[in-house]
């Protein structure tokens, strides 16, 4: 027998689990200074309750098994938001705002890349109950923080707006699989593949869906887009959102794709993405997505974010905290408190247990409690 | 200061992508044909070339390890093109994705609603995307190379191929019996690079763009 692991699947050994705790904690001490309360839902549940209101997508991405207590088929998280959505708008039935947070591992069925892990640790931050552009401006700032606290250099967040793409395509009457079709070739920027599906499209929506491929890039493609979309109040609504969320977030690097749509299934406002360098994909997705919660019996506002953990802590330098201390086996007083304000000021300080000597440095070890004149002092491992 | 990486494949490819690279003011300053190097400058110090296999590009370009690649489309339906911009047809290497099968073979009969058909191809994805859509069950063999083989010693009744002057087929007594679709080369870009380096990459895309028949 050897001892791999299935596809896709990996163990967090110990300098790489250091960083995902340490992540972790900033982070959620982060989202609980800005009033973001954690929830822990469960790793599974009925799978109705997992994809509702998802995409197919979604649905294949879920691993499934049968419960034998019900007979029903549960699945294994494979995001944590509509979990976050059904505590919401069903269990906690708050009137006003309710700010949530969570971290935990969701399974994929299917990697989402080659070399993608199917256990993503998710870490997320949602706000309900705020239909205002405000919520988005303190969910993508909130997002920026994280970026921030994780060290990820040279960020950038583009912003999108899924209410674009919903009215042309309503516009452009496709069929719900053809409208998939469009949806993956505006995903990929294919034109040509584009201007094959839209033949016989009417204009001006044939124009307009040609169109939005190309407006990515910095502030300017805010005017080229009221320039080239068609003058309806729902467009211009959904560009003066972005037109708003540029300038209260000025100070940011904020840039816009006006046909990345993500997870359109159950996004219908505003969404975004941050990139960090280095980076072959987005580190964080997150959007408006008003509508998940009616699934589960009251619609709420909704916006927030999710990434995975493991890989923004890829980006996160080695911890540089000096090694720990040895401590003899003594039974000595003077010892015992040393060690234990040692362990009081953050460091660490193990037990020499006896026979291992030679090891310690192995074990991480590059100071050693030594007795001088009757004290205990901290000095260079010796010996090793 | 960033700079770029494009990958691409030698011979045709690389031959009629230079046309296009002039246009962007890139000139290699190597010929992979002659040289062995996998990494080639240029005249420009922030854009560099990558030399890989045809079907590996989209890969090198998924991971970031290119930011730009050019790959027939044929090689991205098979890869899927997860991750991946396709924003320009560059109208080069054009050929086409056919079905062929040895001559006085029955193709229709074989393949009226609900038959079964033996397929030799290394384009797995493609070809059974075509079947299914004719309502055709169709049993699948993976082959690397010289495709025309396989029904002429009897390993599948039809091979799905990419054709360009069809000399290959006629010699080895085999006849195209059905177009799949037809192929030229895309540019691909990487999702990530073109929002982190945009200012680099969008000139290239233009002049691309300006400089497509």
């Amino acid at each position: 027998m050897r001892w791999v692991l299935p596809d896709h699947i990996q163990d967090a050994l110990p300098s790489e689990a250091e960083k995902l705790e340490r992540l972790r904690r900033r982070l959620l001490d982060a989202f609980r200074s800005h009033g973001y309360q954690l929830v822990v839902p469960p790793l599974l549940e009925y799978l109705e309750s997992l994809t509702t209101g998802a995409g197919q997508d979604l649905r294949l991405r879920t691993f499934k098994l049968v419960d034998q207590l019900s007979g029903k088929t549960m699945g294994v998280r494979a995001d944590m938001t509509p979990q976050v959505a059904r505590i919401d708008a069903h269990l906690l039935n708050r009137t006003g705002v309710s700010r949530l947070c969570y971290c935990g591992s969701v399974l994929h069925a299917l990697p989402s890349t080659l070399t993608a892990t199917r256990e993503p640790l998710q870490l997320g931050a949602e706000l309900y109950g705020h239909a205002g552009i405000d919520a988005d401006i303190e969910i993508v700032r909130l997002l920026s923080e994280v970026m921030r606290l994780a060290e990820v250099p040279a960020s950038r967040i583009d912003l999108g707006h899924v209410g674009l793409f919903r009215v042309l395509a309503a516009r452009a009457g496709m069929m719900p699989e053809r409208e998939e079709e469009l949806f993956d070739l505006l995903q990929a920027k294919d034109v040509p593949g584009l201007r094959e599906l839209l033949a016989d499209v009417a204009e001006p929506t044939r124009s307009a869906l040609l169109a939005l491929p190309t407006l990515y890039g910095g502030v300017e493609v805010l005017d080229e887009a009221r320039r080239c979309l068609p003058d309806e109040p729902e467009i211009r609504a959904a560009l003066d959102d972005l037109a708003t969320l540029a300038a209260a977030l000025a100070d940011l690097p904020i840039s816009f794709d006006l046909a990345d749509l993500r997870g359109y299934h159950y996004h219908n406002g505003v969404v975004f993405a941050a990139y960090g360098s280095g980076s072959p994909a987005a580190l964080a997705l997150g959007g408006r997505y008003d509508r998940i919660g009616q699934a589960f019996g009251r619609a709420r506002p909704a916006t927030g974010f999710s990434l995975d953990l493991r890989e923004l802590a890829l980006h996160l330098p080695d911890a540089t905290e000096p090694g720990a201390i040895l401590a003899p086996t003594v039974a000595d007083e003077a010892l015992q408190a040393m060690v234990a304000q040692l362990r009081a000021q953050g460091e660490v300080v193990m037990t020499a247990l006896p026979g291992h000597d030679g090891s310690w440095k192995e074990a991480g070890c590059d100071r050693q409690l030594i007795e001088r004149d009757g004290r205990w002092t901290v000095e260079a491992l010796q010996g090793e | 200061m960033s700079s770029i990486t494009l990958a691409l494949s030698k011979g045709r490819i690389f031959e009629e992508t230079l046309p296009l690279l002039a246009a962007a003011g890139i000139t290699p300053t190597d010929n992979p044909e002659t040289s062995r190097k996998l990494i080639i400058g240029t005249n420009r110090p922030d854009v560099r070339l990558v030399i890989v296999r045809a079907t590996d590009t989209p890969t090198y370009v998924q991971y970031g390890a290119a930011d730009l690649g050019i790959a027939g489309k044929d090689v991205l339906l098979e890869h899927g093109g997860a991750g991946l911009y396709q924003p320009l047809d560059l109208n080069i290497a054009k050929c086409r994705l056919c079905v062929a099968t040895q001559k006085g073979f029955d193709y229709a009969a074989a393949t009226r609603p609900g038959g079964r058909i033996r397929v030799a191809t290394k384009y797995i994805n493609s070809a059974k995307a075509h079947f299914a859509a004719k309502g055709v069950h169709v049993d699948l063999i993976k082959l690397y190379g010289s495709m025309e083989l396989a029904p002429l010693v009897g390993l599948a009744d039809a091979i799905v191929d990419l054709v360009s002057s069809g000399n290959t087929l006629r010699a080895n007594n085999l006849e195209e019996v059905e177009e799949i679709m037809s192929i030229s080369s895309r540019l691909v870009v990487n999702q990530a690079s073109l929002k982190l380096k945009r200012e680099i990459i969008q000139p290239v895309l233009d002049a691309f763009a300006g400089a497509v028949k």
